[in-house]
């Protein structure tokens, strides 16, 4: 559906996208996952037709962007960030201008615009104008824009962005329920999101891609290491005795909770698991234990790792992450 | 040709359903009633070989209105989508730029001719109430009207070029007042300093003065010159807005 071959983008002196590839297959719902500023609104700019690329190839369903870019708005439905609409027309008007833009007409405009504010839920505010509405309602009126043709590839530029918790489920439902019908590439930086939503996940920082995989993977991959908490009931050294477990990098006695119970936060190595030895380890030294968790590396964590070691000394600082 | 409809019958909704052609047309509507009473009024003191038409677009007023019209009109045109950021919605739909350009420009020609039709109402009602002792020579009429619109679908090119140029509606109403402005000063320059300078200049400057041609027309003279002049260069200005809007798919 989408493939991109070697694309660049630069600014007057500023390269926003750098050298990335990749492939979107027909039906695949694909995260587009990084901090601000690292890249994702213009590669989707570049993807809808709306920008050149300054280098490299762009083929959506079949057609090239640059050269064939009517075809491609054709058969593609771009939300832009901050979904900008015309805040003078009214909602059913601003989406059968649409509609009638990208080339319906008559009885199957109507029922497909009726459709489209159904399945975004925003039937009953057709009349209002798109100024007077709410933030989350505007979301959803550019992505029932975004629907109206039934376009094969859906783009999404944050999506979510300044929905409340409820709307976002309501959007990830959607998104999952077009799964059948559409192919979505996403974009966001809730990784929340994408976990729950997204078939692959494709993490561009600095204008460059540092992952491209399935949610579960990227995390299975992590060179993060696991958490393991634990509540014991035990004298002496028990720092020591536990960091003897050969997977244990490093071992935290948190403060005294109720005695006598002792809190300790074990870091292991990643795809080690310990609990076996600890419990072992706990008969031995006859050590009552009340609770042991193991917390794996969330999709956050692999974010922020990514986010943060990537950079060269040159690169721009992080921190703002 | 669909989609250009569409898209003016959107541009022509806007201009509607905003306040912005309302108070145009107030604001044209009573600059035009201040300029007639001034044509009645030099009428009424002396004998005058000029018809009311030819007073009533030679008067202050009239000027006045002239210079406020066009960045009226054309300010808001792109600099409002792109602040808006509307634009980008509407370049991933597919339609192409000229598309957009041409039924941004027309739709605002079709809001600046309405803007004259009440002025038309104040002469046909000078001739009714003097029963016919005003006259109004088809000539001027003809004339007058005809180079209103030319002139018109010039600075509104201009205008609709400088709104595409920046995201900001003020800078781009500053860029269109000035032109339009400059254009009515060759005039006033050459009444100024006409005597002391070469008549090939005078002539030249002539060539481009709005109210030189305003003073041919409304006498009922109709001259291809400042006709193709004006809509060549509104062809001109409508291609480099064309070419602005078109910048952003430029490849290096």
């Amino acid at each position: 559906m989408i493939d991109v071959q070697e694309l660049t983008k630069q600014y007057a002196g500023r390269t926003a996208v750098n050298n990335i590839s990749f492939q979107v297959e027909p039906g695949e719902i694909v995260g587009f996952l990084g901090p601000n500023g690292a890249g994702k609104s213009t590669t989707m700019r570049i993807l809808s037709g709306y920008m050149p690329a300054t280098s490299g190839r762009v083929n959506v369903g079949g057609f090239d962007v640059f050269h064939q870019s009517i075809q491609v708005r054709q058969s593609v439905g771009y939300m832009p960030e901050n979904a900008p609409l015309y805040a003078d027309m009214r909602v059913k008007e601003y989406l059968r201008f649409r509609a009638e833009l990208k080339g319906l007409s008559g009885l199957t405009m109507r029922r497909r615009i009726g459709e489209v504010m159904d399945l975004t839920g925003v039937t009953d505010m057709r009349k209002r104008l798109i100024g007077n509405l709410s933030k989350g309602y505007r979301q959803r009126v550019a992505l029932a824009d975004a629907l109206v043709h039934k376009p094969k590839l859906l783009i999404l530029d944050e999506p979510t962005n300044g929905l409340d918790p409820v709307q976002i489920r309501q959007v990830r439902d959607l998104l999952r329920n077009l799964k059948s019908k559409h192919t979505v590439l996403l974009s966001t930086h809730i990784l929340h999101e994408v976990e729950q939503t997204c078939d692959r996940v494709i993490m561009i920082h600095q204008g460059r891609i540092r992952a491209n995989d399935t949610p579960a993977n990227l995390t299975r991959q992590l060179r993060s290491t696991t958490l393991l908490h634990l509540e014991i009931d035990g004298i002496g050294n028990l720092a020591e005795k536990l960091s003897a477990i050969t997977a244990v990098r490093k071992t935290t006695e948190e403060p005294l909770l109720v005695h006598p119970w002792r809190h300790f936060t074990l870091r292991v190595e990643p795809d080690h698991d310990i609990r076996d030895e600890v419990m072992e380890l706990a008969m031995q030294q006859k050590w009552r234990i009340r609770e042991m968790h193991r917390q794996l590396p969330t999709l956050e964590d692999v974010f922020v790792e990514l986010s943060m070691n990537a950079g060269t000394p040159t690169d721009i600082p992080t921190h703002v992450l | 040709m669909r989609i250009f409809w569409i898209l003016l019958k959107k541009e022509l909704h806007s201009f509607f359903v905003s306040p912005v052609a309302y108070v145009v047309l107030a604001l044209v509507m009573v600059l035009n009633g201040f300029a007639f009473r001034a044509a009645l009024s030099v009428l009424e003191n002396a004998p005058s070989e000029g018809s009311i038409v030819s007073w009533t677009f030679h008067a202050l007023w009239f000027w006045l209105s002239y210079f406020f019209i066009f960045p009226l009109l054309t300010m808001r045109l792109f600099a409002e989508e792109k602040k808006m950021g509307t634009l980008e919605t509407l370049f991933t739909a597919p339609v192409r730029a000229w598309q957009v350009v041409g039924s941004k420009y027309l739709a605002a020609v079709i809001v600046y001719c309405v803007l004259w039709l009440p002025s038309l109402i104040n002469f046909k009602f000078a001739h009714w109430i003097t029963a016919g002792q005003v006259e109004l020579p088809s000539g001027a009429m003809g004339g007058a009207y005809l180079i209103l619109v030319v002139m018109g679908m010039f600075n509104l090119a201009i205008g609709c070029f400088a709104s595409a140029l920046t995201s900001n509606q003020i800078v781009a109403a500053i860029i269109s007042f000035t032109i339009s402005l400059l254009h009515f000063l060759l005039g006033i320059f050459i009444m100024v300093v006409g005597r002391k300078i070469s008549d090939t200049i005078v002539d030249i400057v002539n060539y481009f003065a709005a109210t030189e041609h305003i003073r041919i027309f409304t006498a009922g003279l109709i001259d291809s010159r400042p006709i193709i002049y004006y809509l060549s260069m509104s062809l001109l200005f409508l291609s480099f807005t064309h070419h602005v809007v078109e910048f952003r798919r430029w490849r290096p």
